[in-house]
């Protein structure tokens, strides 16, 4: 879950890396009080869960005299369709130059990787792509509680030696956070030292409980509903709704869909243990989706009792039509009760989708 | 086959829990249908002393050693304490460790990872099925009855749909030399790479299907690593961008990892891909006529 800008903010202020001072403010009246403490000009900025913000409308300049008004302006808008509740209200820095400072995990050597570059104000995937050789970066053994002093000096290279510190405690907070990402852009410095001016943090879905997070912002009602169920999903915009067992099956079964030329409502995995109540669960979620016109049900695995699912897909007595593959245990029973009441049972998930996608045509 | 044979001794962490029971009396089945050694030992803190279809548990797996010729061993423990059994088995000098636990946070994994590769032990998973060698060994949970032996091997970051490719393989008369299931985390301990250099030096494999999926690009480094004959598939092709399809792995993130540039990037090296699972046998088979 990707964590609001205040709230990274607050996580390095406490871990000792400097931040701009700033107050969250609900409502343009609660910035008043602040006034005096941001001094002539600041920035006010909408905290709201969704990319490229400053693009959208969502950062404004203010200042004193004109401070209530703007704050107003940005209380009444919509960023790419989210309405703004939360407002950071920051002081604004004279920078004198910017760096760019991350920490993710490095899939290929399985560490975290640290990438830091003295060319900071441009995207780092622009950089990244035409000045690689400007972006220093670093691997780090995760047994390690500190970085050791030389990784820190290779990384920083020529950039001033007070960044050195604010990389430890970084690479500390993507430890003790749990995150995926840490990332720092802009770093900058200024006559008053150095400076997170914009801050991202991503925490591990696998970790929120230990972190402390009860609810993960970044799922839509609907998919915290199925996690509630133990499924995984995804909403998309087609008109057939898709169950599977299993991640890999399940995308595999979205791709024939693409393949045969229809399109996926959304994508569900049922998980283990297909029993009939998950499996009816499953049904009425997906059925519940308003695009859904068509259920393909593709379960695979040597255990799935067919005549449990069977049951379950006929407990769910949603409207749509529901085309099954099924392939494990009892599967003669399963085949008979689902073609009592009218369900079709296909043999491959090649005829599933294929059917499903006529039925959609 | 690779990392273990009928002779391998199995160790189950995590003996005593629902899963850890129902897969010892599994893999055990599947050692007496092969006349395999299967799970020799299991182990649960606090739980020594008891039996599990006839397997004596442990507290630690020091003490299941000094007791059990012990080659490999499977983790079924919960999210929280999977790491912890990771380092445990690769600290008492077990090398071949598969982890079946989902849900274990990165950081936890990163660690064991480490830990283990410094104790000169190979980790398959976490958040895997595991691996099976048909006619010789069972370690995990794939449903063996979908299994033929033969000089294919498999390689797969999913579960079913790995189950999906041996039963299409299987169909088709294409028997495998070992499948195995590297798992669904961002962080994984035997990459593509490292179970194609095993099979390189396994006379039985002749050709490997390289099952992959969104996210990351271990696909393409694992294919570039090997000269064995390659069949690939990749799932998520309708995979949206920064959505987790499911595995904790398998997300497109930064514009990277997607599944069509992965293809791209995979034909580009020369090897066929599959647009859908069941072109899959046709494919490996053209791969064998291409060598005679």
């Amino acid at each position: 879950m990707k964590l609001r800008e205040y709230e990274a903010k607050n996580v390095l202020r406490e871990a000792g890396i400097p931040v701009p001072a700033g107050f969250l403010i609900r409502s343009a009246d609660e910035l008043t009080p602040h006034l005096g403490a941001l001094g002539d000009a600041f920035v006010l900025k909408a905290q709201v869960d969704v990319g490229g913000r400053g693009k959208a409308g969502g950062i404004l300049m203010a200042g004193k005299a004109d401070g209530t008004k703007v704050a107003t302006e940005l209380f009444g808008k919509q960023i790419k369709g989210l309405p703004v509740k939360e407002v950071l209200a920051e002081q604004r820095l004279d920078i004198r130059h910017e760096y760019y400072l991350s920490i993710t995990v490095d899939r290929s050597s399985k560490q975290p990787l640290i990438l830091f570059t003295e060319a900071g104000g441009v995207e780092i995937e622009i950089t990244a792509k035409e000045h690689p050789e400007l972006i220093r970066n670093v691997v780090a053994n995760p047994l390690m509680k500190d970085l050791p002093p030389f990784m820190i000096r290779e990384l920083i290279g020529t950039a001033p030696k007070e960044i050195g510190p604010v990389i430890n405690k970084l690479y500390r907070i993507f430890i003790e956070k749990d995150a995926l990402l840490a990332e720092i852009n802009p770093l900058v410095t200024t006559p008053g030292g150095v400076f997170a001016a914009d801050a991202k943090i991503i925490v591990d879905d696998n970790a929120l409980g230990r972190q402390g997070i009860t609810v993960n912002r970044d799922l839509s009602e609907r998919e915290r509903e199925a996690e509630k169920h133990g499924f995984s999903y995804v909403e998309l915009d087609g008109a057939i709704g898709v169950i599977g067992n299993g991640a890999g099956l399940t995308m595999a079964t979205l791709d024939l869909i693409e393949y045969y030329g229809g399109k996926a409502a959304n994508f569900l995995d049922v998980g283990g243990g297909a029993e009939s109540e998950r499996v009816m669960n499953a049904v009425r979620l997906v059925a519940s989706v308003p695009t859904v016109k068509v259920i393909v049900v593709n379960l695979l695995g040597g255990i799935t009792k067919c005549d449990e699912v069977a049951k379950g897909i006929i407990a769910a007595g949603i409207s749509q039509k529901v085309i099954v593959r099924l392939a494990g245990t009892n599967e003669a029973e399963g085949r008979r009760l689902l073609s009592e009441k009218g369900y079709e049972m296909l043999d491959t998930m090649d005829l599933v989708v294929r059917k499903a996608v006529q039925v959609t045509a | 086959m690779i990392y273990g044979d009928k002779n391998t001794g199995i160790l189950v962490q995590g003996a005593t829990g629902r899963q850890g029971e129902f897969h010892i009396g599994l893999m055990n089945a599947y050692a007496k249908q092969v006349g395999g050694k299967g799970v020799v030992a299991g182990v649960t803190p606090g739980k020594g002393g008891q039996q599990v279809h006839g397997v004596p548990v442990y507290n630690t797996v020091k003490e299941a050693m000094k007791h059990h010729d012990i080659g490999a061993a499977v983790i079924f423990v919960p999210a929280g304490a999977a790491a912890d059994a990771i380092m445990e088995e690769a600290n008492a000098g077990i090398t071949v460790i598969s982890c079946i636990t989902e849900h274990i946070p990165v950081q936890d994994t990163m660690r064991a990872i480490a830990y283990a590769r410094m104790e000169g032990a190979s980790v398959i998973g976490p958040n895997c099925p595991g691996l099976l060698s048909p006619g010789e060994v069972k370690m995990g949970i794939m449903p063996s009855g979908l299994f033929m032996r033969g000089n294919v091997g498999v390689i797969s970051r999913s579960g079913t749909l790995t189950y999906e490719v041996v039963d299409e393989l299987t169909r088709a008369g294409i028997g495998q030399s070992t499948v195995v299931g590297i798992g669904g985390d961002p962080v994984i301990g035997q990459t593509f790479a490292d179970v194609l250099e095993r099979f390189e030096n396994d006379p039985q494999t002749k050709a490997v299907v390289l099952v992959g999926e969104v996210g990351g690009n271990l696909e393409e480094e694992g294919a570039k690593s090997t000269n064995l004959p390659i069949v690939s598939y990749i799932a998520g092709v309708s995979a949206p961008p920064d959505k987790r399809m499911g595995h904790a792995g398998a997300i497109v993130e930064g514009g990277e990892g997607d599944a069509r540039s992965k293809i791209a990037r995979l034909k580009k090296h020369g090897i066929p891909v599959a647009s859908r699972v069941s072109e899959i046998p046709e494919m490996v088979r053209e791969l064998f006529r291409c060598r005679c």
